[in-house]
């Protein structure tokens, strides 16, 4: 009984427009909503302002104007959905409880598809950066209980848990050591394909968050956070669009966001325990459905191949957001001292890495160390949420805390 | 950007209020989390918590802002309209009995007109205030804040008969009145 979006019947294009009552949807409870579901609507978000921007691109580049009007068409669609899913994200959250959404996702999504992924290379690029959204996340927590008075606890309800990562100070590399190998499309397994598209879209949407509403806020620390981890995301997006084959053609690349789409919401609509939120990822499934025959048609056409050669042959292990925190821990033994040298990782820091440091920190302390000292100052403590024990890495322990 | 002064946090009034808005969203979350049998007191902690807040910006915040800020009166117009609706689900609330099936739904509707006003007053309110006055009215206010507070504590100590203690188990209104007189000591005491 395995689905293969290729084979299904989809709804057709013409019936896609949706009007202003199905564009108006309610959002979701922001305490009673579980944290996945929140999660799970980050990622469509991402995946959906991928495919509209990868369908932008496309057409600056395309000479063809039936090709144009094709992908004008899709992408009204895309935009509505991607309408439909951002949209559920409620108002009454804060831009700070929404970033802690982010970057719970961040971390879920990246060490579940780390430990899916068949090719070592790529593993181990994912695994070397989820441990940088993981310091994100305990940053912005602290950041969380100075200015709106709450624990971050309330959001990620203790699937996830709140301690240091790779130090975000460390994580400022030279722009050229962000610059890792492709796979090659030839040889590559279709899911590492899918997972590094997933990963692309995601950092990017983190990305452009980050960059848009850090100056929404007055206070200056949160100013300076938002801008100091914006840039570690422009790290992100370099690190995992580096990782895909340059010489994939414009038709293969439009054939694997479609069949992306439907492998996600095909996943999340299997996990989704909100009712009204799995009619969606259903309803959206069924438009990619559509999406993917059309694109498979213009693969055929234009590149003279058939697109079975670079998918799946069956839909891949569904993904799924649930805790990964032993993984997690396991990584923080181990990998906390990582850096990268080119296209490949090392454990010692290097000349190139050091001089960025020096450029960039000057010797003081950057955003995300202010962010705790100032937290500390005022509680006495810091914001932690270790549901599993102390921190593995004994440097990342909390020092010992004055009462407040 | 125009830089903030650096009141010390619990020596601003926004800073407070900001606080006390994390306070009620937490009083909420007890409320849903609890059993029958202890509802009915976490829901009393939450009524008084609401009564404290929403008392104080009443008598100084929303005032303060009508004068202070640029097109303040609107703005709060709307807040009060909010608080308005607000209350009306409160008192429907406080006539029914904890375990009723109806209390938990109409919690929520409350919970989610409490969330959206806070956040209203936080981004259209409190953000201009902050630019609008200087930091020793917001310190003032701060400390008429925290005065009202202490009269109508949220977490009354166990086995201690004290008036405040009274007050606790009394009625809304008692603490409505407390809360005023608290509030305008402390401004006539203001230097």
């Amino acid at each position: 009984m395995s689905f293969n979006p290729l084979a299904e019947k989809g709804i057709p294009l013409d019936d896609q427009i949706r009007d202003w009552r199905e564009l108006g949807v309610a959002p979701v409870d922001p305490d009673a909503t579980h944290p996945y579901t929140k999660c799970r609507i980050i990622t469509m978000n991402a995946i959906e302002v991928e495919s509209v921007f990868f369908g932008h691109h496309f057409s600056r580049f395309c000479t063809d104007r039936a090709v144009r009007e094709h992908l004008a068409h899709t992408r009204y669609i895309e935009q509505q959905q991607q309408k439909v899913v951002n949209w559920l994200l409620p108002g009454t959250a804060s831009v700070l409880e929404t970033t802690i959404s982010y970057e719970q996702q961040a971390v879920d999504l990246t060490a579940w598809l780390a430990r899916h992924e068949p090719d070592p290379y790529l593993k181990q690029s994912y695994e070397f950066a989820v441990l940088e959204d993981f310091d994100h996340l305990y940053r912005y927590a602290n950041l969380y209980e100075m200015i709106e008075h709450r624990q971050a606890e309330k959001l990620v309800d203790g699937l996830t848990e709140v301690m240091p990562g790779r130090p975000t100070a460390w994580e400022h590399r030279h722009p050229v050591d962000n610059v890792r190998d492709p796979y090659d499309k030839a040889t590559a397994d279709p899911r590492s394909k899918l997972h590094t598209l997933t990963l692309v879209a995601a950092e990017q949407q983190v990305m452009n968050l980050y960059m848009n509403v850090g100056p929404l806020y007055m206070e200056p620390i949160a100013r300076q956070l938002y801008q100091e981890i914006a840039l570690i995301e422009e790290e992100h997006v370099t690190h995992y669009e580096s990782l895909m084959d340059p010489d994939e053609t414009w038709w293969e690349r439009l054939v694997l966001h479609e069949y992306n789409e439907c492998y996600l919401y095909y996943s999340f609509m299997q996990q989704e325990p909100e009712r009204r939120i799995k009619a969606i990822w259903e309803l959206h499934l069924a438009m990619e459905i559509e999406h993917l025959r059309l694109a498979a048609e213009q693969m055929r056409r234009h590149d003279r191949r058939d697109p079975e050669e670079i998918l799946p042959p069956e839909i891949p292990e569904t993904m799924v957001f649930e805790p990964n925190k032993a993984y997690l821990r396991q990584l923080l033994d181990t990998q906390i001292d990582l850096t990268t040298l080119g296209a490949g990782y090392v454990r010692e820091s290097h000349e190139r890495f050091e001089r960025m440091q020096q450029q960039i920190h000057r010797g003081e302390q950057p955003p995300s160390e202010q962010v705790i000292d100032e937290h500390r100052a005022r509680f006495g403590r810091e914001y932690r949420l270790q549901t599993e024990g102390e921190h593995p890495d004994p440097r990342l322990r909390e020092p010992e805390t004055t009462p407040a | 950007m125009q830089q903030r002064e650096p009141a010390a946090p619990d020596d601003d009034v926004v800073e407070v209020l900001m606080q006390q808005h994390g306070v009620i969203h937490n009083l909420f979350d007890e409320v849903r989390a609890s059993g029958a049998e202890d509802r009915q007191d976490a829901f009393s902690r939450l009524v008084r918590m609401l009564a404290v807040h929403e008392t104080a910006e009443e008598m100084i915040v929303h005032p303060l802002a009508r004068s202070a800020v640029p097109g303040g009166s609107g703005v709060v117009d709307d807040r009060l309209t909010e608080e308005a609706s607000a209350k009306e689900m409160l008192s429907r609330l406080e006539s029914l009995d904890p375990g009723a099936p109806d209390f938990l739904p109409l919690l929520d509707d409350l919970r989610l007109a409490v969330l959206t006003h806070a956040r209203a007053e936080e981004r259209y309110e409190f953000v201009k205030l902050r630019e609008s006055t200087d930091a020793a009215t917001r310190t003032r206010l701060a400390t008429a804040l925290k005065a009202a507070e202490a009269v109508a504590p949220t977490h009354p100590h166990p086995g201690i008969n004290t008036p405040t203690e009274n007050l606790v188990a009394g009625p809304v209104a008692a603490v409505v009145d407390r809360v005023r007189d608290a509030m305008r000591r402390a401004n006539a005491d203001a230097p």
